[in-house]
């Protein structure tokens, strides 16, 4: 058990830090959001260069062999400063599926043009409304149904699409964006990235699309967007972080009645209050990436209950610190805005606060799993 | 950067868990659960605590010389939260975790050689005399007087919420040796024997019903000045010491733990469909599950040498928080049952229920004293001012 950053993550971090400060501010996000592409060739490009995009993936297929950890350290500098790029979509989530489930040659075709910046993926799953279905034909697969909320869906090169096979078995499918039978319907989300709905109307695809030739993918998937919650808990610490600051800063600027406002107790105590919350946030975050290389309940525990815990810290935050910038606050003309959009849409991705505080709840139902401390204690 | 435990450390765990599987009796953990206060009867903890004496972990925080175990501050939380899963506390912090760790940093070696083995062997039973009733939140307006008289000390004055003062044989005390200068510079640090002529005790009764809380009065109560600690007037600087041990340096996690997986039990053979109930306990977890790992973190960061600054504050104030919130849901899935109020103390004496029962009795008492937690040992807004200005930086 060791919680300090080793040196490597210092300076992954710091590096990260400086790019982001000198080459992305609050104007960078604004003319990104509005933008028609939803996010910037030439940030993405640069990310590449400095090997941000093979960050998770093995050395053998490209990567820099970094993991939970160095990716959550990335995603926290993202949420600070409130980049919008498809790094979740594409690398995270499409990158780490073709990671876990691909053969070598998929991963060859795939991950390569993905880590050199050339070409985005999305991962297409939610599907509440009409659940894709791949039926199998004589030389390979037809899907049909539809998917919401695909992030990144409508700049990605390639869709990973997850579908029902026969019976209960989950496969994981290829899909080219110029795919026939494939229909995209892109729109803004709330933090300012993009996100497509998605229609499959008898998509015929080889039978080679099959993700890793795996007809039982719902495992893989499962761990997947445990990464992927836990990276993006990350993204929302560095958000929570930078809200906290901006009003303890403006705090001791600000003057009325004839003094900075952060005198005031009343205002003092709240201040705290947010950086408990911070910290709380924090700790979750760093417990569900952490967590990842555990046995699966507690890897469920750790990432429901960090989901669960930091929409909390996060509402609290983004709330205390509109308020107490007062009517500035309210605005877009700070970047508190965007960073108060981007924790209500951390709330909202991946399933609401609710819905991970009842799946914690669950877990934690069996006294046994209640009674386990948090240390990683693999049988051997 | 990790979570796991290693080869040693899961060894050790087992060691642990084998210790508390021989040394925790039924009878002793039943006491336990049925404590509805802050502090376990000392007849309770006897037995268990001379039992981790003879093993050598009565006070395995202490440096190895006085009868410490030499662990790492992983080992020290794995058997703290063991010692909560099995059910056990320690049979009397005032001693092992406030004075002790004082009398070995600044006593004398003719005090170490008097005090320390009786409190390892738990042949000693410290209570803490600091509040009066002038002097909460500003403890150094404290006006219990100590004069000079010879190789003695006259004491003069009154102590209040001196908890177990009645189980007490000594006390150790915060008082007035000058009235000149800065407040703060005229206080001394003593050791008192509760047998001096002059001490007396008369109880304060919580609102829970339990008996913890005392007023201790000082009649010309003649102390040696031997029984000083530090300086005449440099008591100030030991209490900032001892308090750092109060606030932080003990894993509370294994404790709070407990009371949660009791909880758990309770909310499951109350109300298991209960969504409102749910999602709250549900958020404890989560809260108690930050609190550990920041914890741990704070553990991470002594062990390396580093000084985790001014988070003992944090902690004091969450743990005390997420303790109360877990008394207070315990009454809320108790509902109505939780009215029958019984005055007998203590329930593993007096109860005679089926065991889900049991639980169900103790709620609102628990309950009613946990709002002390928040006051107690400084109180949460004192926690945050001080947050405020060495964390926050306002």
């Amino acid at each position: 058990m060791d919680l300090r950053y080793e040196t490597e993550h210092v300076l992954l971090r710091d590096s990260a830090e400086k790019l982001l400060h000198e080459r992305y501010d609050y104007r960078t996000f604004q003319n990104i959001a509005a933008s028609e592409a939803g996010f910037s060739r030439e940030l993405w490009e640069e990310f590449a260069r400095l090997g941000w995009l093979g960050l998770p993936f093995a050395v053998e297929d490209g990567g820099a062999g970094g993991g939970a950890v160095e990716l959550a350290i990335l995603m926290e500098a993202f949420g600070r400063h409130l980049v919008i790029a498809p790094y979740l979509a594409s690398v995270v989530l499409g990158g780490g599926l073709i990671a876990a489930l691909g053969s070598p040659a998929e991963r060859r075709a795939l991950l390569a043009p993905l880590i050199e910046g050339r070409a985005l993926l999305a991962f297409a799953h939610e599907d509440n409304a009409a659940p894709a279905r791949a039926q199998r034909t004589r030389d390979g697969y037809l899907l049909q149904g539809t998917k919401q909320t695909v992030l990144g869906g409508a700049m990605a090169d390639t869709l990973l699409v997850s579908a029902r096979l026969d019976g209960d078995n989950t496969g994981i499918f290829l899909v080219p964006r110029e795919t026939r039978g494939l229909t995209l319907r892109p729109y803004r989300l709330l933090d300012g990235s993009r996100a497509a709905d998605l229609e499959l109307t008898g998509a015929a695809l080889p039978g080679s699309a099959l993700l890793g030739g795996n007809e039982d993918a719902g495992g893989a998937v499962a761990a997947v967007r445990e990464r992927a919650i836990a990276a993006l808990s990350a993204d929302a610490v560095g958000a929570i972080a930078a809200m906290v600051k901006a009003t303890v800063d403006y705090a001791k600027t600000r003057v009325q009645f004839g003094q900075p406002i952060g005198n005031f107790q009343a205002l003092q105590h709240r201040m705290v209050r947010m950086k408990i919350a911070e910290e709380e946030a924090r700790a979750a975050a760093l417990l569900a990436t952490l967590s990842l290389e555990g046995a699966p309940q507690m890897r469920a525990r750790a990432v429901h209950g960090a989901k669960a815990k930091i929409g909390r810290c996060a509402r609290h935050v983004h709330q205390e610190a509109i308020q107490l910038h007062g009517a500035i606050g309210t605005t877009g003309e700070l970047s508190l805005g965007g960073y108060a959009r981007r924790l209500v849409a951390y709330e909202l991705l991946f399933g609401a606060t609710r819905a991970h505080l009842a799946r914690y709840g669950e877990i934690i139902a069996d006294p046994q799993a209640a009674a386990d401390g948090l240390l990683l204690a693999p049988e051997v | 950067m990790d979570l796991l435990l290693s080869p040693e450390d899961r060894a050790f765990r087992d060691e642990v868990r084998a210790f508390l599987a021989d040394n925790v009796t039924p009878d002793m953990r039943r006491a336990i659960d049925l404590t509805t206060g802050f502090i376990v009867e000392p007849d309770v903890l006897i037995a268990f605590h001379r039992a981790l004496d003879r093993k050598g972990w009565a006070v395995p925080h202490w440096p190895v010389e006085h009868g410490g175990a030499g662990w790492s501050l992983v080992k020290r939380y794995i058997f703290d939260l063991e010692c909560g899963r099995a059910g056990a506390v320690a049979y009397n912090t005032s001693g092992s975790h406030f004075v002790g760790p004082v009398i070995i940093h600044y006593g004398t070696p003719a005090q170490k050689a008097q005090y320390l083995p009786r409190i390892r062997s738990g042949e000693d039973y410290w209570a803490q005399g600091y509040s009066e009733p002038g002097s909460g939140s500003d403890l150094a307006s404290l006006k219990t007087r100590a004069d000079s008289d010879g190789d003695s000390y006259v004491i003069n004055g009154q102590k209040i919420w001196t908890t177990m003062a009645h189980r007490a044989n000594r006390i150790f005390a915060l008082v007035r040796t000058s009235s000149a200068g800065k407040r703060q510079d005229g206080i001394t640090f003593l050791l008192i024997d509760m047998d001096t002529p002059g001490v007396s005790v008369r109880p304060i009764i919580g609102t829970g019903g339990d008996h913890e809380f005392n007023e201790v009065f000082f009649s010309d109560a003649r102390v040696p000045k031997a029984n000083r600690i530090g300086e005449e007037n440099r008591g100030w600087e030991v209490a900032k010491y001892l308090l750092e041990f109060e606030r932080g340096g003990r894993v509370l996690a294994g404790q709070v733990r407990a009371l949660f997986v009791k909880l758990v039990r309770l909310v499951a053979a109350r109300c298991p469909h209960d969504t409102d109930i749910g999602a709250r306990l549900a958020a404890i977890g989560t809260d108690l599950d930050a609190m550990e790992m920041i914890d741990l973190s704070v553990l991470s960061t002594l062990q390396a040498g580093g000084n985790p600054g001014p988070i003992s504050s944090l902690l004091k104030l969450r743990w005390s928080e997420i303790r109360q919130a877990i008394a207070e849901l315990a009454v809320d899935a108790a509902g109505s049952e939780a009215l029958r109020w019984r005055t007998e103390r203590p329930f593993y004496e007096t109860l005679q229920l089926p065991p889900e029962e049991e639980e169900i009795a103790a709620a609102a008492p628990r309950y009613l004293n946990s709002r002390a937690f928040s006051i107690m040992g400084g109180t949460s807004e004192v926690q945050t001012n001080i947050l405020a200005k060495t964390w926050v930086g306002l």
